[in-house]
C-alpha cells in the first residue's frame, strides 16, 4: 500500500512539473524562462555533486573542471562549420573537428561520456586518497583542465573563448535532464550499489569487511557524478551560447557545493529545492541593488547589496536547518538517508 | 489601520513617481562587483555624467537602469535579459570585459535590442551580430598600432613578446603585434622570443631570463596592470633595459604605484588621454568630470560617456526611440564626435577611430602621439 502511494506521489510531481514547464514556456517572458533553465541545470549539478560528496562521502572539488569538459565538448561539436571558421581566427581549429556538426542530444551524451571517462582516469589514482587529500587532488585537477583549455588554442580557441554555440537549451532540455538525473540517482540509491555507496560513506573498514569492493564503488560513483556534471556543462554552453575557460573557476564549484550543503548532504529532495532557491534567489533579490524611490525619500542603490542579504539568509538557513532544508520530510520519496 | 494608511500612501507616491509616461529607458549592464568591478564602476561614472549633461532627447526624459553582472558570464546573461524583459529598455550599454559582452550577444540579437559596448576589444563581440556595436577600437588595431610605433618611432629590429595567456585581449594584441612586426621589418625571425604567463603569477624570472638571452630591441608585454608592473620591475632587476610596450589596461594608477621607478618609460596605446583633448567634446567631458568627481577622467569613463552620447545622438538623428530605428541609426553612424575621438562604425559595428599612445614619465602618464586608423 505504501509503495503504491509513493508511486502516486512521484507521478503526481512529475505531471505537475511537466504542466508547470508547459505553462512557463507559454506565459512567462524569456528572462523568467532563463532563470527556470538555470535552476534545472543547477539541479543536475547539485545532484551529481551530492552523489559524490553526500552519498558516497568523497570530498571532491573538481566539478567545475568536469563541467568545462562537457561545455567545450558540446560547444565544439554543435557549432556550425562557418561559425567555427569565424571563431578560430587566430589559429585554425584542428582539422578533424573543423567539419563536425552534431545534434544536441548526441553532443550532450558525448559530453557526459567524455567527462565520465576523464572521471575514471582521474579517479583511479586519486580516489585512493581520502578527505582533504582528495579535495586538494580534485581541485588541482579542475585547475589543470582550465589551464589546458586556455593553452590549446587550436582546440578550444584559448582565452578568446567560443561564441555562437547554437542555443539548443530550453526548459524541456534543462528540466528533462534534471528529471532523468533525479530518476537515475533515486534508482541507483535504491539498489545494491546505492546501499554500498552509503556503506562506504559511513565506515570504509566495515564496508570492506562486508565484502564491498571500495575502489570499484568509489570510481563508479565518481564516474556517474562526472557524467552528469559534463551533461550539465553542455546544457550551460547551449544556454549561454558562449563559453571561455575563465567561467570554470573554483568559485563555480563552491556555488554547487553551497547547494549541496544547503539541501543536505545525501538528500535528493533537499538538493532540488536548494538549487532552485539559490538560483532564483540571487535574481529575485536584484531589487536590493537598485535605487529605491519611496516618493518622499530616495535610497541610492548599492551594487552588491543583494549578495550581502543573500549571504545572511544562507547563514540563518544553515544555522536553523543544520541537516539540510528538508529536515523531516513526510514522505521519503526523495530521501535515502536517515539522520 | 495606521499601517495600512502609511502603506497606501507609499504605494500612491511610488505609482505617482513612476507614472511619468514619457521616459526613454536605456539599460546599463556592467560589473559593479567581482574582479572587474573597478573598470565597471569607472564606466558607469562616465555614463552617469553624460546623463547629467544630457538628460533629455526628443522632449522626453532619459532614464538609465544600471544592473550588476557580478563579473560573471551567467549573471551577465541574466542581467541583460532582465533589462530587456522587465525594464523594457530601448537600448543597452555594456559591458567592460569582452566575455561578459559575448554572454549578452545572443540575447540582444534575439530580442532585437541595440547594444553599444564601451570597452570590449575582442573582435568576436560584434562579429556576426547586427545588434552589437562598440565605441572602442579592437585588439587587432591596437596590436598593429604598437608594432608600427616600435618599428617606425623606436627603430626596433627585433622584439620579444610576453603574453598573459588567460586574457583574451593579451593574446589578441600579441598575435596582431607579431603579425604586423614581422611584416614591417620584413623578417620572419624578428620576433626572437614568445612566452606566456597566467593571470595571478608573481614570478616572471623564467620568461625574462629567456628574453634577456635573446637581447631584443623592445619587449611587448600586454597584460593586467598588476602583473605587468611586477613583470617590468623584475625585468629591470635582471638588467633588461630595453623599452616595454603594452596596451590600454596599463592606464591605471596602480600600474604606477606597483611599478614605481621601473615602469618609467613604458609606452602603451589607449583610447583617450586627459592631456591632449582630441575633440571639443573631450574638453566638455573633461571639465564636467573634473567638476563632478574632483579628479582626472580615464579612458573607461570617457568610453561610457561616448556610448551614452552616441545612443542619444542616434535617437535624435532618427527622430524615434524605437529599438529597430536606433539599431539602423547606429549602423549608419559616421563621424560622430565623441570624447574619445571621431567615431565611424564599420560593417561589423566596430568603431574606426584613432588611438592614443602614452608614456610613463616622472610617475605620470604623458601623452606622446595620436595614431589615425589605417
Amino acid at each position: 500500500m505504501r509503495e503504491k502511494n509513493k508511486r502516486h506521489v512521484t507521478l503526481l510531481i512529475l505531471a505537475l512539473t511537466i504542466l508547470g514547464l508547459f505553462l512557463a514556456n507559454r506565459f512567462l517572458d524569456p528572462y523568467k524562462v532563463r532563470v527556470i533553465n538555470l535552476s534545472g541545470i543547477y539541479v543536475t549539478l547539485g545532484l551529481s555533486m551530492n552523489l559524490i560528496n553526500g552519498m558516497t562521502g568523497m570530498f571532491s572539488l573538481g566539478h567545475a573542471g568536469f563541467m568545462a569538459v562537457g561545455a567545450y565538448t558540446v560547444g565544439i561539436l554543435t557549432m556550425p562549420i562557418t561559425m567555427k571558421e569565424m571563431n578560430f581566427f587566430m589559429q585554425p581549429i584542428v582539422p578533424f573537428l573543423a567539419n563536425v556538426e552534431w545534434g544536441f542530444l548526441p553532443a550532450l551524451i558525448a559530453a557526459g561520456l567524455i567527462s565520465a571517462l576523464l572521471g575514471v582516469l582521474i579517479g583511479a589514482p586519486v580516489l585512493r586518497l581520502t578527505d582533504d587529500y582528495l579535495a586538494i587532488a580534485t581541485l588541482g585537477f579542475a585547475e589543470i583542465i582550465r589551464v589546458v583549455f586556455t593553452n590549446t588554442q587550436s582546440l578550444t580557441n584559448g582565452a578568446l573563448g567560443l561564441k555562437g554555440i547554437p542555443n539548443y537549451t530550453n526548459t524541456w532540455w534543462s528540466w528533462g535532464v534534471a528529471l532523468v538525473t533525479i530518476w537515475f540517482i533515486s534508482y541507483l540509491m535504491r539498489g545494491t550499489y546505492g546501499k554500498a555507496f552509503l556503506a562506504v560513506r559511513e565506515d570504509e573498514v566495515a564496508a570492506r569487511a562486508m565484502g564491498i569492493n571500495l575502489f570499484k564503488h568509489k570510481v563508479m560513483s565518481f564516474a556517474f557524478g562526472c557524467f552528469f556534471a559534463g551533461v550539465a556543462g553542455g546544457l550551460m554552453a547551449g544556454l549561454l551560447g558562449t563559453i571561455d575557460p575563465n567561467m570554470f573557476r573554483i568559485t563555480l564549484t563552491f556555488n554547487i557545493l553551497l547547494i549541496v550543503v544547503l539541501g543536505g548532504l545525501g538528500k535528493i529532495g533537499g538538493t532540488i529545492i536548494a538549487a532552485v532557491i539559490v538560483t532564483a534567489g540571487m535574481e529575485t533579490l536584484r531589487f536590493l541593488d537598485e535605487s529605491m524611490d519611496l516618493g518622499f525619500v530616495q535610497i541610492k542603490g548599492i551594487p552588491g547589496m543583494r549578495m550581502v542579504v543573500f549571504s545572511i539568509i544562507l547563514i540563518v538557513a544553515v544555522i536553523l536547518r543544520e541537516k539540510g532544508l528538508l529536515r523531516r520530510p513526510k514522505g521519503r520519496e526523495f530521501t535515502y538517508v536517515k539522520n | 489601520m495606521k499601517k495600512s494608511v502609511v502603506l497606501l500612501l507609499v504605494l500612491m507616491l511610488a505609482v505617482a513617481s513612476s507614472a511619468s509616461a514619457e521616459v526613454i529607458k536605456i539599460g546599463v549592464f556592467e560589473p559593479m562587483t567581482g574582479p572587474n568591478a573597478a573598470g565597471g564602476e569607472m564606466t558607469v561614472e562616465g555614463i552617469e555624467l553624460a546623463l547629467e549633461l544630457r538628460g533629455e532627447v526628443l522632449g522626453k526624459k532619459v532614464e538609465i537602469v544600471v544592473v550588476d553582472n557580478k563579473s560573471d558570464k551567467v549573471e551577465a546573461a541574466n542581467a541583460v535579459s532582465r533589462l530587456i524583459e522587465r525594464e523594457k529598455v530601448v537600448a543597452i550599454i555594456g559591458s567592460y570585459g569582452s566575455s561578459l559582452s559575448m554572454a549578452a550577444g545572443d540575447i540582444v540579437n534575439k530580442a532585437k535590442v541595440p547594444t553599444v559596448g564601451c570597452s570590449p576589444t575582442n573582435p568576436l563581440v560584434t562579429l556576426n551580430n547586427p545588434y552589437y556595436f562598440r565605441v572602442c577600437f579592437i585588439d587587432p588595431f591596437q596590436g598593429t598600432v604598437m608594432a608600427n610605433y616600435a618599428v617606425n618611432e623606436l627603430g626596433a629590429k627585433t622584439a620579444a613578446v610576453i603574453q598573459d595567456v588567460t586574457q583574451d585581449y593579451s593574446v589578441g594584441l600579441s598575435k596582431y603585434f607579431v603579425d604586423a612586426f614581422r611584416q614591417l621589418t620584413g623578417n620572419q625571425a624578428s620576433i626572437v622570443e614568445m612566452s606566456s604567463y597566467n593571470t595571478g603569477d608573481q614570478d616572471f624570472t623564467a620568461q625574462l631570463t629567456n628574453v634577456k638571452n635573446k637581447m631584443p630591441d623592445i619587449v611587448f608585454a600586454p597584460g593586467n596592470y598588476g602583473e605587468s608592473a611586477l613583470l617590468i620591475r623584475q625585468a629591470r632587476d635582471l638588467g633588461i633595459d630595453v623599452p616595454f610596450l603594452g596596451g590600454d589596461t596599463w592606464e591605471a594608477p596602480e600600474f604606477l604605484t606597483i611599478g614605481g621607478e621601473a615602469v618609467e618609460g613604458a609606452v602603451f596605446s589607449t583610447h583617450f588621454t586627459s592631456e591632449a583633448p582630441v575633440t571639443e567634446e573631450s574638453e566638455v567631458f573633461l571639465a564636467a568630470y573634473r567638476e563632478k568627481f574632483g579628479r582626472e577622467a580615464n579612458a573607461f569613463a570617457a568610453l561610457g560617456y561616448d556610448a551614452y552620447m552616441l545612443i542619444l545622438d542616434v535617437i535624435e538623428r532618427v527622430g524615434s526611440a524605437d529599438s529597430q530605428a536606433i539599431r539602423d541609426g547606429l549602423a549608419a553612424t559616421e563621424g560622430f564626435v565623441g570624447a574619445t575621438g571621431v567615431i565611424t562604425l564599420d560593417v561589423n559595428g566596430d568603431a574606426v577611430k584613432s588611438a592614443v599612445i602614452n608614456q610613463v614619465d616622472g610617475g605620470k602618464f604623458i601623452y606622446l602621439t595620436t595614431v589615425e586608423p589605417f
